[in-house]
């Protein structure tokens, strides 16, 4: 480890990944749009023949946004501040280096057979693993490039103690792979059937209440090691970074690091309450899922703190805004999924629109405004220019967050409408509404819910277009700024 | 203890993975076995419905349609006998869905029949009036892919013991020698719809996905 | 001993020693800082100065590095 002067960090693989980000965020949010607007206006849904309708295109939804927008998100600023936090550059190893882009090509290959297989209709439908079996392979394949290049990089790091941040990449990495390979066990039926068939096709290794346990288990915790886990770990390193203020308290985050490794698995049952599976799991999982409040409010604490006594940057600079509103965000959708994962809340939020509502709050509000600072705090450094436009995201924050607002509260209201609407008896004990009843009376809130999706999209197109001007347009810088990021 | 695996990423992620990987052994493991016990004669699903579960599969019903009828007075009403854990034993994968857009179906075959759902299928608000669920006119035309499903029966009758006949042989010789059997069934189906751009397929020999989805429909009950 | 009852009390047993095991740290997270041995503040810094010729922060290891692992 010698100096050398002309050693700089290098961010081509943070590039690439920016660049995707950007691409699947628009796609992935795009369909978004479409199919919450489908359920208010349903003859949108002919607008592609067999491949437009709203089932075919909710877990292209899904997945486009999670495994493209989200995951390239983590990736991008992964390939960004490991390097940082570590004091080590991707040049310094041409293994590292040859990891990292693999890695990207890779990626490319599975997201674009993931869009076209989702669109053909060849699908396992278990949420969130929705790729068949050839896929699958890619995917382990991809994702131990990933911790192969993660581990290199700690293998040569300058900094000896491996900063928080770097903790929960780590544990991304853990989980996922253990839980990714339990889940997608399956049996390709042509091999089985001696040559029958659509190759592509598998059957589940798993049967009936078996699978839906593995499902959830994993389900739940994509949402643990994709939604949360990864985001907290941006959030220790970009809020601190931008803001120029140290972690309020550095021991409180590693605590709240264990206590979400410990806690969350557990959780996962409270997808299942009130079914099949057996008692003793669901009320652990309720438990459990309350208990979980802790953790992550613990590590959302902690980051309100850190601002203390600067709370001025709140006003002076929207980047800080994005990264308290993701915090924020980050507690309300902490306290609400324990609160449906009570018992009796559940048997009326479970499969009504609420759901869906919370998902929203915490994947909009918390994981894609921790990608979009990330990515804003980023682009000074790693294009070295000044960011295009200031009012520009001014105008994104506050349009997304009315977005996500009318969001969750029309869901709010429409999942409980449609929670009592089921349950609701005369008083002979007959049930008042037929089904369809409990349909139509939510089209207001479905229309409220689908302008949310256009006010978002509109964010999300303001934010592709500051990022390309950042790219090419914007005024070049000679130093990298250290703390708070210039932009015009 | 912990001055050491704070210096040491390795044992440090061994020791992350232990503790995540516990609570998933100790929810999941023991109950597997007893959990996959079917119940008491209970059938395999036939090679038609198979294809049938396939396209529920292709065209995403469950991204709006339950299959899991909870224990409360307020769903059993609805929908019939609250749902059994020994009833999934053949679903390979669950279809429980996570999202009731529109209303379960567990037991749907108890008080729909084939021409209902051909009227619906067709054009849902022709019997729901004020539905949001889009028409499928498409499984009218497709062509039900019955080899996957075949090798699908083959799959779980050789890997995971599913009682099936003898006739449910590897090969594709033996699933040209099956097929008759899947269209008698499918002629069974067509013959109470009045479509009849399927009657003529069916006749040719050949079945539209609107036929097998419609069997699997039947069979749920 | 049925194999409920075994996975209760595993369970149950797990569950205290991984809580003993967190409350546990969190005591020897104190008491190194107490006596000095480590800073754990300090390292919220390896954010903030992050440069890649800056020095790096961790000097919480009193001993002298026994290999160089940087090459």
């Amino acid at each position: 480890m010698q100096s050398n002067a002309a050693l700089e960090y290098d961010y081509t693989v943070a590039k690439l990944f920016t660049y995707t980000t950007i691409v699947f965020g628009l796609v992935g949010m795009l369909i978004g749009t479409l199919i919450a607007a489908q359920m208010a206006f349903p003859e949108l849904n002919y607008l592609l023949g067999e491949y437009g309708t709203f089932s075919r295109l909710r877990p292209l939804h899904t997945n486009v946004v999670i495994y493209g927008f989200m995951l390239s998100g983590i990736w991008a600023t992964g390939y960004y501040f490991m390097q940082r936090v570590l004091k080590v550059s991707m040049a310094e190893s041409k293994l590292a280096m040859f990891l990292g882009k693999f890695h990207f090509v890779v990626y490319l290959v599975i997201a674009t057979g993931m869009v076209v297989s989702l669109f053909m209709g060849i699908t396992t439908t278990k949420e969130y693993a929705q790729m068949e079996w050839p896929l699958d392979i890619l995917v382990v394949v991809v994702w131990v490039t990933w911790g192969l290049w993660m581990f290199t990089l700690i293998g040569i790091r300058r900094e000896k103690a491996l900063y928080i941040s770097v903790w929960y990449y780590i544990a991304t990495f853990l989980g996922v792979a253990m839980l990714y390979l339990f889940n997608n066990m399956e049996v390709p039926t042509y091999f089985a059937s001696g040559g029958v068939g659509a190759i592509t096709h598998s059957v589940s290794m798993y049967a009936g209440t078996n699978d839906a346990m593995v499902q959830w288990w994993w389900g739940h915790n994509a949402v643990a090691f994709v939604f949360t886990v990864p985001i907290v770990g941006m959030i220790y390193y970009f809020l601190p970074k931008e803001s120029g203020q140290a972690v309020y308290s550095y021991k409180l985050s590693l605590l709240s690091f264990w206590g979400l490794m410990f806690v969350y698995l557990w959780a996962g049952g409270h997808h299942l309450l009130w079914s099949t599976v057996p008692d003793w799991v669901q009320t652990m999982a309720s438990i459990f899922s309350v208990i979980l409040i802790l953790p992550s409010w613990g590590s959302a604490i902690n980051m309100l703190l850190t601002m203390k006594g600067e709370w001025n940057q709140l006003t002076e600079n929207p980047i800080i805004k994005f990264l308290i509103l993701a915090s924020t965000f980050y507690m309300l959708s902490t306290l609400e999924g324990p609160i449906q994962a009570v018992k009796s809340v559940n048997a009326i939020a479970h499969f009504t629109d609420w759901i869906p509502g919370h998902v929203h709050d915490g994947v909009l509000g918390w994981v894609a405004f921790m990608v979009f600072s990330g990515l804003y705090h980023m682009a000074p450094r790693i294009f070295k220019r000044e960011i295009y436009s200031k009012s520009l995201i001014e105008a994104q924050f506050w349009i997304q967050t009315t977005a996500v607002v009318l969001y969750f509260t029309s869901m709010w209201i429409a999942g409980i409408t449609q929670g009592m609407m089921w349950r609701a008896v005369d008083e002979y004990g007959n049930l008042m509404y037929s089904f369809i009843d409990t349909v139509t009376v939510l089209h207001p809130y479905y229309a409220i819910r689908a302008l949310a999706g256009v006010l978002f999209m509109i964010g999300l197109v303001m934010f592709a277009y500051n990022m390309i001007m950042t790219m090419a347009a914007s005024k070049k810088l000679t130093e990298e700024p250290q703390f708070r990021s210039p932009m015009a | 203890m912990f001055h050491w695996l704070e210096k040491n990423p390795f044992f440090f992620a061994v020791g992350v993975f232990l503790v995540i990987a516990f609570a998933g052994l100790v929810t999941i493991l023991p109950n597997f076995a007893e959990s996959a016990r079917p119940l008491k004669g209970l059938k395999p699903y036939t090679v038609l419905e198979l294809a049938g579960k396939n396209v529920y599969m292709k065209d995403q019903c469950i991204a709006c349609h339950s299959q899991l009828i909870r224990p409360f007075k307020a769903e059993t009403d609805r929908y019939g006998q609250y749902s059994l854990s020994g009833e999934y034993a053949y679903d390979r994968p669950f279809l429980w869905g996570s999202k009731r857009t529109g209303p379960d179906l567990h037991r749907v075959g108890n008080y729909r029949t084939t021409d209902w759902h051909e009227n619906h299928m067709w054009e849902p608000t022709s019997v729901v009036p004020g539905s949001i669920m889009p028409a499928y006119k498409h499984q009218f035309t497709n062509i039900a892919d019955i080899a996957t499903a075949y090798a699908e029966a083959v799959t779980v009758k050789n890997v995971f013991k599913t009682p099936y006949g003898n006739d449910i042989q590897p090969g594709v010789k033996a699933f040209e020698a099956y097929k008759p059997k899947v269209l008698a069934e499918a002629k069974k189906i067509a013959a109470d719809m009045k479509n009849k751009d399927v009657k003529d397929a069916v006749a040719a020999g050949k079945i539209p996905e609107i036929v097998a989805l419609i069997a699997y429909l039947n069979r749920l009950k | 001993m049925d194999i409920r009852e075994l996975q209760a009390y595993a369970t149950l047993f797990a569950t205290i020693i991984l809580a003993v095991v967190l409350y546990w740290y969190i005591v020897y997270l104190y008491r190194s800082e107490k006596k000095g041995e480590k800073d754990y503040e300090k390292l919220g810094d390896i954010a903030l100065d992050d440069e890649i010729h800056s020095k790096p922060i961790n000097t919480s290891d009193p001993l002298p590095e026994k290999k160089e692992r940087n090459k």
